[in-house]
């Protein structure tokens, strides 16, 4: 266990305790606290929306399942949850009539939702890859320019020259 | 600029609403307008947030979102069309809440956090670590703004007595404050107040906030503490309950496995409570080297560095003082940069967003011979009401110098606040009047009920607030303009402390502004929040010395004070003409103002009353004005509101003019009353009234029936002597004399000096 604080001496502070632990029996004498591994849970890693939102549809979409039974109350909290442990039992058959076109509705909205979602998806890699495309053009040296073509040129643009129609001098009369 | 911000829910004893209240102070001293808009809000902050579904920011406001657990506001930000801020208060861990209808609710959260990091143009975590999982949450453009404790608030004198007296004892206990969940590590003190018990066995444990007594984790913890002796799970408590538990402890300690800031470290510093926390989460940082972090949770071990912490007379005193250090980082006046910083960040990088340069400021206008000024007042024109009387003598006065806007609200009744007159621009008398529309009217039935829940007992900064937004008028046009305005103006006068708009207006332009107090012994002059309008403008401009010593009593640090008051431009008046339009014959007293009850109009008809039946040659009473009563009764005229010419002719021949008022900043009538040679009598109880009487030696006291009996009884046989010192008195009190301390004061102002 480490001590932090500016204004303890921690060093003295822990050997004071680990004395006193020794003397009750409670720390082998060749044994000290260790240091211990608060803040091991860290920061909480991103949850990511579109997939979390995804999970949490499919999870939620079935409106005839219950949740867990809380209560905040305690006293007559718990006979509200003995009352709805019952209603739950008995009435199961008439919750699933109330809800059953909720249960519809729920499922196409986790369906369109995660339809969309894969395109939102699809969508970013495909903005992603043109950016990076985008750039990867931008960063290339430029193309050193063509000699403008002269008359002498002419003869080696056959091919090119042979795929364009001749244009006619328009005329005058 | 306009800097709204956006809560899931306002409720007593809500950190986030906390939290966003303190950032709406701050937001004020710096200069920008700020009202909150909450998802769900306590029916008593009705007044001080609006519902979320009206927040209508223009292009270029800012909306700052508080986030914590899912909310359907993180969706209703993105589609605001404004600038956006997210301000991130953190999550706790799903993991411990695995199994319950909360993980949804935290994961949820996450989700709208990583989803938010597209569509916000500023993110403002309360701690580094909350900072980091704005980051790891793929959040830019990220600002640390740590949350603050006003040390005050925790001081002795806040305790309830009762609890205080209740909890008390001899020997060690400790304290923990937070809500009974599962990442709080309860069972952890449990274990820790074990150990202790076996090195003290009188130790206490404490236990302060909500709890939900249904939940199997709480049920378990209450079988555990069954066991052992001496816990007490004290649930949720009040603000002075809650500086009880602190007061009566020893030592602080958290076991918390996560915090996103830990308000109750900071609050147990301020209370002068030695801390020992968790090092997890964001505990170290909000510790910032004060107190005493431990990174394992040997119970053994912390029983005794508790026990040191409580016994060892030199370590506990090192502690407490680097506590006390860590305080000053953490007040208002350190964080209120920390905000400015992310705001204008968060504006840069609106800028380069939308590719364009920075909006050139104007160039700095020339020096205008005449200054504009502002005056803030709660209404104005045909209103009744002293301090609004004064605010219009002194327009009128500082017309002739100062080019004056006054900036007012709608309403002509102070009680009900509902707003009467058109908003926006006019004239009444020489001065230009700009008013503003009110939010909302007040039911005084229920102010008046929410009022005696707050009175005389210690509150936090949340239900002060609140009070001042249910005391109104609240005039949101008012911030804005002073906000977007405000640097138009060479200076600002603000008329009355006990009001929203000088309470809110007042830190908004501070650094130019002269506040008129008009201060009371009231209880609402007992609120910490009205700090701001003694502490932060440039001058007080008071009505008398023991309104001064009144303030430098409750404020101490206050702004620099200046005995001014108003002067009296005494008309000449006529008594016989007075007597003849009413029919009065016999000597009278007299009495010109509000007939309320607040105004003691009721404890004078009765003593008036067995002056009455005790002397059959009593003066009559003569009352004018208007008010919620009707007085009636043996020798009694009530006479309603009276003309001014009617006003120094009825002076003029009264036997004494009479001010049964106890909360007076200074008596107007009195003075009046003394330059028509008319003697003053007056309640004892007012510190001011008795001050006046005693300098002018123009008067006499009343505190029973006896004494006014004895004092109508003095001023009947020295009238004639009382009457020249009355005269001369307010021959002293001049408006050239006042108007001069004025425009000295706003000459100041634009010097820049202090």
């Amino acid at each position: 266990m480490k001590l932090l604080g500016r204004e303890v001496t921690a060093q003295k502070v822990l050997e004071r305790i680990e004395d006193r632990l020794r003397a009750r029996g409670l720390l082998p004498a060749d044994a000290g606290l260790g240091e211990g591994s608060a803040g091991a849970l860290g920061v909480e890693p991103r949850v990511d929306p579109l997939s979390y939102n995804v999970h949490a549809l499919e999870e939620h979409a079935d409106p005839t399942v219950g949740l867990p039974l809380e209560t905040h109350r305690g006293g007559a909290g718990q006979l509200v949850l003995v009352a709805k442990w019952a209603f739950r039992k008995t009435g199961q058959v008439f919750i699933n009539e109330a809800l059953s076109r909720q249960r519809l509705f729920n499922g196409h909205v986790r369906d369109a939702y995660a339809q969309l979602s894969a395109e939102v998806l699809q969508l970013r890699a495909e903005v992603a890859r043109l950016k990076a495309e985008k750039e990867a053009a931008q960063a290339a040296p430029p193309k050193a320019t063509p000699a403008k073509a002269g008359p002498a040129a002419g003869a080696t643009s056959g091919k090119r020259a042979a795929a364009r129609p001749a244009r006619k001098k328009p005329s005058r009369t | 600029m306009v800097v709204h911000q956006l809560i899931p829910c306002l409720s007593p004893g809500d950190a986030t609403g906390n939290a966003a209240i303190q950032f709406q102070g701050l937001l004020r001293q710096l200069g920008h307008a700020s009202e909150l808009y909450a998802g769900e809000i306590h029916p008593s902050f009705r007044a001080l947030a609006a519902p979320a579904r009206a927040l209508r920011p223009a292009e270029d406001d800012w909306v700052l979102y508080h986030h914590g657990i899912a909310s359907p506001l993180a969706g209703r930000l993105v589609h605001l069309r404004c600038r956006r801020g997210v301000v991130f208060h953190n999550i706790s861990p799903a993991s411990f809440y695995r199994g319950t209808g909360l993980e949804h609710a935290l994961l949820g959260g996450r989700a709208q956090l990583a989803a938010l990091a597209g569509h916000v143009d500023l993110s403002i975590g309360v701690s580094a670590f909350n900072a980091a999982e704005l980051r790891a949450a793929g959040h830019a453009n990220v600002h640390v703004v740590p949350l603050f404790v006003e040390p005050e608030r925790f001081a002795p004198g806040r305790a309830d007595p009762r609890l205080r007296a209740e909890l008390e004892g001899p020997g060690l206990s400790v304290l923990t404050v937070s809500r009974v969940v599962p990442h709080k590590r309860m069972e952890d003190l449990l274990a820790l107040h074990a150990e202790l018990l076996r090195l003290e066995p009188s130790a206490r444990l404490l236990v302060a906030g909500g709890m939900d007594d249904g939940s199997r984790y709480v049920k378990g913890l209450r079988q555990q503490a069954a066991a052992l002796r001496n816990v007490r799970f004290l649930g949720k408590v009040s603000h002075g309950g809650l500086v009880a538990a602190y007061r009566s402890s020893r030592v602080f300690v958290s076991m918390s496995e996560h915090e996103g800031f830990g308000v109750p470290l900071v609050e147990a510093m301020a209370a002068g409570l030695p801390v020992a926390a968790y090092a997890a989460a964001a505990v170290p940082e909000t510790l910032g080297g004060a107190g005493v972090a431990f990174t394992a949770k040997h119970f053994a071990a912390l029983a005794e560095l508790v026990r040191e912490l409580h016994a060892d007379p030199v370590l506990r005193a090192s502690v407490l003082g680097g506590q006390q250090a860590r305080l000053r980082q953490l007040s208002a006046e350190a964080v209120r940069p920390a905000l400015a910083s992310g705001l204008a960040a968060g504006e840069a990088h609106v800028q380069a967003r939308a590719q364009r340069a920075s909006p050139r400021r104007p160039p700095p206008r020339p020096a205008r011979k005449r200054p504009r000024v502002g005056v803030l007042v709660q209404r104005y024109g045909d209103v009744a009401g002293g301090a609004e009387a004064h605010a219009r003598m002194v327009v009128e006065r500082l017309s002739a110098h100062w080019d004056i806007t006054v900036l007012t609200g709608c309403a002509e009744d102070h009680l009900t606040w509902e707003d009467r007159f058109p908003p926006g621009r006019s004239r009444v008398g020489s001065a230009e009047v700009l008013r503003f529309e009110g939010a909302h009217a007040r039911d005084m039935r229920r102010f008046n009920a929410f009022s005696r829940t707050l009175f005389g007992a210690p509150q936090d900064l949340a239900h002060e607030q609140a009070w001042i937004a249910a005391q109104g008028p609240v005039l949101p046009g008012l911030y804005r303009h002073l906000a977007a305005e405000g640097r138009r103006y060479d200076g600002f006068v603000a008329f009355t402390y006990l009001y929203a708009p000088t309470a809110w207006g007042v830190p908004m332009v501070a650094d130019r502004c002269l506040v008129v107090p008009t201060a009371h012994d009231e209880p609402a002059f007992q609120f910490d929040a009205f700090g701001d309008v003694f502490r932060r403008p440039r001058c007080l401009l008071v009505n008398t010395p023991e309104e001064k010593a009144l303030i430098s009593a409750r404020f101490p640090g206050h702004a620099r004070a200046r005995v001014v008051g108003v002067g009296v431009d005494a008309a000449p008046g006529e008594a016989a003409r007075f007597r003849a339009k009413h029919g009065l014959r016999r000597p009278y007293l007299l009495y010109v103002g509000r007939l309320e009850a607040g105004k003691n109009v009721p404890w004078l008809l009765s003593l008036h009353a067995r002056l009455r039946r005790a002397y059959h040659d009593a003066p009559e009473l003569v009352l004018a004005g208007s008010g919620e009563l009707r007085p009636s009764g043996d020798g009694v005229r009530c006479l309603g509101r009276i003309d001014e010419q009617d006003k120094w002719d009825a002076l003029a021949g009264a036997l004494a003019v009479v001010v049964p008022s106890q909360h007076e900043s200074l008596s107007l009538l009195a003075l009046e009353g003394m330059s028509q040679g008319a003697p003053l009598l007056a309640n004892a109880a007012s510190a001011v009234l008795a001050g006046q009487a005693r300098r002018s030696g123009a008067g006499h006291l009343f505190s029973d029936a006896e004494s006014f009996a004895l004092a109508v009884q003095r001023v009947g046989q020295e009238r004639d002597v009382l009457s020249r010192r009355g005269l001369a008195f307010a021959a002293r009190h001049g408006w050239d004399k006042v108007v001069a301390a004025y425009r000295e004061e706003l000459a100041k102002i634009r010097e820049g000096g202090r």
